[in-house]
């Protein structure tokens, strides 16, 4: 089976990140986001990092699941780090036949790491601590553009049956004696099955406006929502936000 | 009665040139229940979009309530029909049932409290209270048919048109969702437009039967319908199984002039015949019998 993008897995559980209203949320913590990424030094951008990793402890969403997402943007991150440690210029500290490792490389190469780690494990206790459609509705709330916080709404409501779509696709070509190899025929196979999806999405979505004309639909849906914002959110938000600027302070005076 | 629905001369051809539908003309009127049956491809569906107002026919062509569909504006239509199409999953395209259920009602300008009112109301009539904050895609085939039933029914409309309503489904959510069609028909005075299938059905959910293939071929009650083997042949058509044994036993000598299309007209049927004969009635064996078994079995082949 494959795995549905579950990113709001443990919604359901209880913390202090659970309770926090969604739109002091989303603000607060990106803002914490953009400050680390724009910090130009490492230790204070390491601050950041133990900061995020404290806000997910106390979130509760289990670090099992958070280390199994990481590893994709490890992949991704560690390579950038492997070419900037091998590339950039400055002082040599080893050497491999024709290529040398810089400090400075290390440098900007950790620099780079660490606040892409950051960044990323702040998603969790952000957008992994409400169910998805309570995150759209907070977007919608904090007047992000409509059309924006449509794509987000089909993209959240299909994935599945995409998903689902994609598996039986799988399954019936399984079941006709189609095995992944390398070879040319099993690429164009898969092509075309991957065509056949394509022009089945555009069939369900011509299906899909139809429903939502004549339920309708002008271009703009609305949806009610209750967010009950309180002080203690209020509180909250302050504190990660002063938390965020307190860095770039630090980092300007230059007192670590 | 009033008229509900007026369909006059209409035709429709596909964007590549091929006719889906000509010159249909049909007549629902206010509180009937009416199902249209024709073989795949027959242009159900493409009739379908006509009545809300999804395709629109030129002037006259389309009238719901006297009110012509080609110059009255969407948001007059849709108060009025309300359409269930046969794909669950692009019926229901919000994160939640609950912004589902609301998306009609926003889109017809109701007010918040009265917004929440008809949600709970349409869940209460469903028996999906309590789904309110359930994703679709954590819904069962049947939970999710029902909630496609819902978000229309959120709208208040007096017409309630269903494509396929009874396919896919196991028999117990078939049985209650039919339970709640009739329901619907019989509380509210909805009137009730159902393309489908699904014979067995037929008798119980529907008064009058349209035979739509491009064209309506012909019009008349269940029993009229069924009764028309060659017309039931030229359409791919089924007759229920109930009717089918009841044609058996007239071979076999028991006497009925009208055949019983569902169980509670076949009980029906007994009791008055055992009835008329003191208690019991006979069926027997002629040399003829096998034969018209036999002419009865090559009737009902679809070859």
């Amino acid at each position: 089976m494959i795995e549905y993008p579950e990113i709001d897995r443990y919604a359901s559980l209880d913390s202090p990140m659970h309770r926090f209203d969604p739109r002091a949320k989303i603000i607060a913590f990106l803002f914490l986001i953009f400050s680390i990424v724009l910090i130009p030094d490492l230790k204070i951008v390491f601050i950041g990092l133990f900061f995020a990793i404290f806000l997910l402890i106390l979130s509760r969403i289990p670090i099992a699941f958070v280390l199994g997402h990481l590893k994709w943007v490890a992949m991704f991150v560690l390579s950038f780090f492997v070419i900037l440690a091998f590339t950039f210029p400055g002082e040599e500290i080893a050497k491999f036949y024709f290529l040398s490792i810089t400090a400075e490389g290390l440098y900007t190469g950790s620099l780079i790491t660490i606040r892409a780690f950051s960044a990323v494990i702040l998603i969790f206790p952000m957008i992994g601590t409400m169910r998805f459609d309570t995150t759209i509705k907070a977007l919608e709330s904090l007047k992000v553009p409509n059309s924006l916080v449509q794509m987000l709404m089909f993209t959240y409501r299909y994935i599945f049956v995409f998903a689902d779509e994609f598996q039986r696709v799988w399954t019936a070509m399984g079941a006709r004696g189609f095995k992944l190899r390398t070879s040319l025929y099993a690429l164009r196979t898969i092509g075309k099955a991957m065509g056949m999806l394509f022009v089945r999405s555009y069939e369900r979505a011509e299906r899909v406006y139809r429903a939502m004309r004549s339920r309708g639909y002008t271009g703009n849906p609305k949806t009610l929502v209750e967010f009950d914002i309180r002080r203690r959110d209020y509180i909250l938000a302050a504190s990660i936000i002063g938390f965020a600027v307190s860095l770039h302070i630090i980092s300007f005076i230059g007192v670590v | 009665m009033r008229e509900a629905i007026t369909v006059r001369n209409l035709s429709y051809a596909y964007p590549d040139g091929t006719g889906a539908l000509e010159d249909v003309n049909m007549s629902v009127y206010e509180g009937e229940r009416v199902a249209i049956v024709g073989p795949n491809g027959a242009g159900k569906t493409t009739f379908l979009l006509h009545l809300n107002g999804i395709l629109r026919g030129s002037d006259g062509q389309v009238e719901v309530f006297g009110k012509s569909m080609a110059k009255v504006k969407r948001g007059e239509i849709i108060k009025e029909v309300g359409i269930v199409f046969q794909d669950p999953d692009d019926q229901l395209f919000m994160p939640t049932l609950f912004d589902d259920l609301a998306f009609g009602p926003i889109n017809l300008g109701l007010k918040e409290e009265e917004v929440r009112e008809r949600v709970k109301n349409a869940l209460l009539t469903l028996g999906l209270s309590g789904y309110e904050h359930r994703c679709p895609h954590h819904l069962s085939y049947g939970e999710k048919k029902k909630a496609s039933l819902a978000a229309v029914m959120s709208m208040e409309p007096r017409i309630l048109v269903l494509d396929e309503p009874t396919a896919n489904l196991d028999p117990r959510s078939r049985a209650e969702l039919i339970g709640i069609i009739k329901e619907l028909n019989e509380r509210e005075g909805i009137t009730i437009v159902i393309a489908t299938h699904d014979v067995n059905a037929i008798p119980e959910l529907v008064d009058r039967v349209y035979v739509l293939n491009k064209t309506v071929i012909t019009e008349g009650t269940p029993q009229k319908i069924f009764s028309d083997v060659e017309l039931l042949k030229e359409n791919n058509l089924e007759v229920p199984e109930v009717f089918k044994l009841f044609e058996v036993l007239r071979c076999f000598g028991y006497n009925c002039e009208e055949l019983p299309l569902s169980i509670e007209e076949a009980v029906e049927h007994l009791t008055r015949t055992v009835g008329i004969n003191d208690g019991h009635f006979h069926l027997h064996i002629h040399e003829h019998t096998h034969d018209e078994v036999r002419k009865l079995r090559s009737k009902y082949e679809h070859h």
